[in-house]
């Protein structure tokens, strides 16, 4: 059934489901609910919404995570990191790093950085 | 199909909390399932797709397909599985008299006038039927929830039929993208289906099929009510069979993954018995597994031996209770200190210092990843219970029964030898020369008052034990090593049977 099985993976591709599946499953390894069922279709209808621009997405990272990340990097609490760091961060993450033309000495600050962050993680969920 | 990758099995070492958290609630399932329904229906919003699938939460509901020739007693199966399962079932005559759907006055009036009902006329029936809303979301009958979400069951049968061939069947499965979980096919020789069509008869209230023979109805007022089904001349089967044969490779070929053949030529309770544990096996899944598994039972009844056979073949770690403790001791470790007194004098060790050791063992990175197999713990319910609090919970437990006399002559026979020692068994693995024999020693716990006195201990333990590991599985120990290997190796590898009807 090559055909079918062509068309299968277009429509995988199209919709992004592989990632969107990763995404559900890290989200449920990270809160390991007690109720998985229930709190997938949480988190599916929270995509809806911010689909439809009436919420938050279910992001993996909130704010308070974003600042703790910040603080693990920083690690000499000078406020700024380099932007090599700034692309791992991004890379862990699984966000893209295509777009950042960032020179090398360029130093990213704390609200860089969270900026930098959410609006990644915001562009990446809005593709559904 | 395509299926894309799931990530629980991508990360090589996962911290294990969210391994174990994961198989729990087989998420491995829940995903997958998902996904296969996205690919079957494709719909073009697959979020909102996903948020109804998942409230129906019927992915353990039985789709079930009955198929067989004439006679073969599929309806008489269906009814008995509806009635099991709590679940609708779908045949020709449910869906032309008892639903009223759209198509359903087209059809009747091709069957007025006698004429083959169209197989597009059939399929579309099928899915209107299948579609609406009670075989998606069955009401149950008294009202209750289960999880806040109905769960649903639904049952079909294709009878071989005049109005359901190959074609039909086909077009069924491309339409509808029937997802469906299991088939059988009834099967019996045509002289066996020809005599009992003779004998078969119909309750035009309830429509439930008896027979003059084998089935007949205990209450007399459901016996008075009976009457002979039209069309059950001889010829009429005969014909009926022959379009049967006719078609029946094309189905088979269509649903011969799921299809599994039981034989209709047995008693009707046989027949049901061997239906319903194939209703209600899973189907093995690819879901990432990582075996904790208990031996127990009576000393000499080839714990150790198993252990270390499924240790070698599945690269489990093997944990044997008494050796951890030895290991223990001889390694000079703190815990080792501490049990030392005990072993030497002779008395049991403590059950707060086995349950560190044995917790400090199998929270151990190498337990952790690959699983373990631990023989002789725990030896009652108290240690049980220990260990559950322990955060030790095993996925597989076996109990090993053995008669006493064989244990006796198992236990009583064994010899070592004190040189090489090597360890021998009078009869069944005798030392290879005279020489050997003659310095062959007993190991003074195996002499016939000590045996006596383990297995006083064991069986005033062991029923409590097999009342707290309720899914337990049961081996008769008093076979060759190889037949009881093989019996374990199939406990573990399947997963465990759906218990929910």
């Amino acid at each position: 059934m090559a055909a079918g099985e062509a068309q299968s993976r277009e429509y995988l591709r199209r919709h992004r489901l592989p990632e969107l599946l990763q995404r559900l499953g890290a989200l449920l390894l990270f809160h390991r609910p007690e109720r998985p069922r229930e709190f997938l279709i949480q988190v599916l209808e929270r995509v809806r919404a911010g689909r439809r621009a009436e919420g938050e997405f279910p992001f993996l990272l909130d704010e308070a995570n974003v600042d703790a990340m910040f603080s693990l990097l920083d690690v000499l609490g000078q406020g700024h990191i380099r932007p090599a760091q700034y692309r791992e961060a991004l890379k862990t993450l699984g966000l893209s790093t295509d777009d950042l033309e960032l020179a090398d000495d360029v130093k990213i600050t704390r609200r860089v950085f969270k900026k930098g962050m959410r609006k990644k993680m915001l562009e990446s969920w809005s593709v559904y | 199909m395509a299926e894309a990758e799931e990530e629980e099995d991508a990360a090589p070492a996962r911290p294990p909390p969210a391994g174990i958290y994961a198989e729990e609630q087989g998420l491995f399932q829940l995903l997958q399932n998902m996904l296969e329904e996205l690919l079957i229906h494709k719909p073009d919003d697959p979020i909102e797709f996903m948020i109804n699938h998942l409230k129906q939460n019927n992915d353990d509901a039985p789709r079930i397909c009955v198929l067989g020739p004439p006679a073969s007693g599929k309806t008489t199966v269906a009814m008995w599985l509806c009635k099991h399962f709590n679940a609708i079932r779908v045949s020709q005559e449910t869906l032309l008299f008892k639903e009223v759907l759209m198509q359903t006055e087209e059809a009747k009036a091709y069957k007025e006038r006698n004429q083959k009902i169209p197989n597009a006329l059939w399929a579309n029936l099928i899915q209107e039927r299948l579609s609406n809303v009670d075989c998606i979301k069955q009401i149950p009958e008294f009202g209750e929830e289960r999880d806040g979400f109905e769960s649903a069951s639904l049952l079909l049968i294709f009878q071989h039929g005049l109005g359901l061939q190959g074609a039909a069947h086909l077009a069924l499965r491309q339409q509808q993208n029937l997802c469906l979980q299991g088939s059988f096919m009834l099967y019996a020789s045509d002289t066996v289906l020809i005599e009992r069509s003779g004998g078969k008869r119909l309750d035009p209230l309830t429509q439930e099929v008896f027979h003059t023979t084998f089935d007949w109805p205990s209450d007399p007022l459901v016996q008075q009510r009976l009457v002979k089904p039209e069309d059950l001349s001889e010829q009429e089967v005969s014909k009926k069979l022959l379009e049967y044969h006719r078609n029946f490779p094309d189905i088979f070929h269509i649903y011969q993954k799921v299809l599994k053949s039981i034989n209709a030529d047995q008693p009707s309770v046989d027949v049901l018995s061997q239906v319903l544990a194939f209703v209600q096996t899973r189907h093995r899944s690819d879901a990432p597994f990582t075996p904790r598994i208990l031996f127990l039972g009576p000393p000499g009844s080839g714990k150790s031996l198993q252990a270390a056979l499924i240790a070698q073949k599945y690269d489990v770690i093997n944990i044997c209770c008494g050796q951890l403790l030895k290991e223990a001791v001889a390694d000079n470790t703190k815990l080792g200190e501490l049990i030392k007194p005990y072993i030497d004098s002779g008395c049991p060790v403590p059950d707060k210092l086995v349950l560190k050791l044995l917790t400090e063992r199998l929270s151990a990175l190498d337990c952790l990843s690959n699983g373990w197999v631990l023989s002789g713990f725990p030896r009652d319910v108290e240690q049980g219970e220990q260990l559950q609090k322990a955060q030790i919970n095993p996925n597989r437990v076996f109990f090993f029964h053995l008669p006493y006399e064989s244990i006796m002559e198992r236990l009583s026979q064994r010899r070592t030898d004190p040189v090489t020692g090597e360890r021998y068994h009078i009869t069944f693995r005798p030392a290879p020369t005279p020489e050997i024999q003659a310095r062959l020693r007993q190991n003074p716990r195996d002499e016939e008052e000590n045996i006596e006195r383990r297995l006083n201990i064991y069986h005033s333990n062991v029923k409590a034990l097999e009342d707290f590991y309720q899914d337990a599985f049961y081996v008769n120990a008093d076979q060759d090593p190889y037949v009881i290997f093989e019996f374990i190796e199939s406990c573990i590898i399947k997963p465990l049977p759906c218990k929910k009807h």
